[in-house]
């Protein structure tokens, strides 16, 4: 009889554990960035005047979201340089050469969160490292949550989108500041993860 | 403020302070060693910093040794206008002086794999031989009074302009080698004043930093190797006034056989890169 009692409990400690495990993986859910349905699109002004716009075609990542605690939330992204592509190959050249990105020395930009700070239920504040041209500075920006559904794989997918201002300057890029190109550059990075 | 006007206010504060220098050099006849490649070096380094801006020391961005290179090397710059007794000294100085000046910009590409171990290595001992035998041969154009020097090497900076514009597609190259050309070219006014010379050392000084922007060109951004061989040749050009044969012409032709090399050569050179840049896209990319 003792042995059973004993055996009940053992089992009942082993379900807990068990329903806790599923419940925290239930919490954090890991979403792969698809290159496909993502966009990374920034742009400045130009001579004072109108805005040039330009994108990323190439760049990997993941997002961690943890819907319970968004402390425990993450973003990683991975930017190859190269693919800078705004519509006119001249320009193009001119982005990747060391009057911009500097591509030879810098294929990669990278972001990394260090902070994920809950605003509303579908808004976060997120802080990281943006490393850009061997720079690293720390940026702010406000990810909003835009849809949830399924591909025609089947797979769920999420959508997050961001818009944010950096200063080119703080991170070596310099040429044109004097009004040929403005300082302040606006990215967007619009996103569907596909959950792993 | 228009770009125009920001380029060309950058252009006249590098080649004031050169002019400045030059001038003192010019007075203080002792000191003019060391002025004639500070004149150079100033210049060269108030010319980067309206362009690029502040650059870091040790630079993350291995473009901006450019800047260190016109400090670094300006020991090397004075020693070109040593006395002829002790100038084995500027040779072998200016040497190795040279294989360590090329080594920092171009450790980048080799660490991340661009260039090979063994292409890196022979890209950068090239570099450095080649500029040690420009600046070896063109440093004694500095002695020679007259417009002539300082009007070639300012023609040299516009025909490296257009290539690195249109070939290298780097306008902050293209600007910093045209500009590097405008400061020299103050030496042309200047040199109707008695007894004036650029000097041994800012003929060197400004040699080394042509190569060192079309060496980061040709690393960094997209310069041929065949425009990088065409410009060196075309730096080389107006040391042909120094061989004993065109000594004994009058300096009229002395200055016209070089001068007509450097247009041709240099205007084919510039044609031919503007063509390629224009065959890659329909639409002209004003920057």
């Amino acid at each position: 009889m003792r042995k059973q009692t004993r055996f009940v409990a053992y089992l009942s400690i082993l379900a807990m554990l068990v329903g806790s495990m599923q419940s925290m993986q239930a919490q954090a859910v890991t979403y792969r960035i698809d290159p496909i349905h993502s966009f990374i699109i920034f742009r400045v002004k130009h001579l004072n005047t109108g805005f040039a716009y330009g994108r990323f075609n190439s760049f990997s990542g993941t997002i961690v979201v943890d819907e319970k605690n968004p402390a425990n939330s993450s973003i990683e992204l991975e930017i190859d340089a190269n693919s800078v592509d705004t519509g006119n190959s001249q320009r193009d050249d001119h982005l990747r050469s060391p009057d911009f990105f500097n591509t030879r020395q810098f294929p990669k930009i990278t972001f990394k969160s260090t902070r994920v700070r809950k605003i509303n239920d579908t808004t976060v504040e997120v802080q990281g490292d943006l490393t850009m041209r061997g720079v690293t500075r720390p940026i702010t920006a406000r990810v909003t949550f835009t849809g949830k559904g399924r591909n025609q794989r089947g797979q769920e997918i999420s959508g997050f989108e961001t818009t944010f201002t950096i200063r080119r300057s703080q991170f070596n890029i310099n040429y044109g500041l004097n009004g040929g190109l403005d300082d302040e550059v606006r990215v967007t990075f619009a996103v569907e993860g596909i959950r792993q | 403020m228009s770009v125009v006007f920001e380029s060309m206010l950058t252009a006249g504060l590098a080649a004031l302070a050169a002019g400045v220098f030059w001038l003192l050099g010019w007075r203080l006849r002792r000191a003019h060693a060391l002025l004639s490649a500070l004149g150079v070096s100033v210049g060269f380094a108030v010319l980067y910093w309206r362009v690029q801006g502040r650059p870091d020391f040790p630079p993350i961005d291995a473009t901006q040794w450019v800047f260190w290179h016109a400090l670094l090397a300006l020991p090397l710059g004075w020693l070109a206008g040593i006395t002829p007794a002790y100038r084995w000294v500027w040779v072998w100085g200016a040497l190795l002086g040279v294989l360590w000046l090329f080594v920092p910009p171009f450790r980048p590409l080799l660490e991340s794999g661009f260039w090979s171990l063994t292409v890196g290595v022979a890209y950068i001992v090239g570099f450095a031989l080649a500029t040690w035998l420009l600046m070896t041969l063109t440093a004694p154009l500095g002695e020679e009074r007259g417009l002539a020097t300082p009007f070639l090497i300012a023609l040299l900076g516009g025909v490296s302009a257009g290539v690195l514009f249109y070939g290298a597609k780097s306008a902050s190259l293209a600007q910093l080698s045209g500009t590097l050309g405008a400061v020299v070219g103050v030496g042309v006014p200047l040199a109707f004043l008695r007894g004036f010379t650029i000097g041994r050392g800012a003929v060197a000084l400004a040699m080394l930093l042509f190569m060192s922007l079309w060496t980061t060109a040709l690393g960094f951004a997209q310069l041929t190797p065949g425009q990088l061989v065409v410009l060196y040749l075309l730096a080389l050009t107006p040391a042909l006034r120094l061989l004993p044969a065109m000594q004994r012409l009058s300096p009229a032709v002395r200055l016209a056989l070089p001068l007509a090399i450097v247009l041709v050569v240099g205007g084919a050179a510039v044609g031919l890169t503007y063509r390629a840049y224009m065959a890659q896209s329909g639409d002209y990319y004003s920057y």
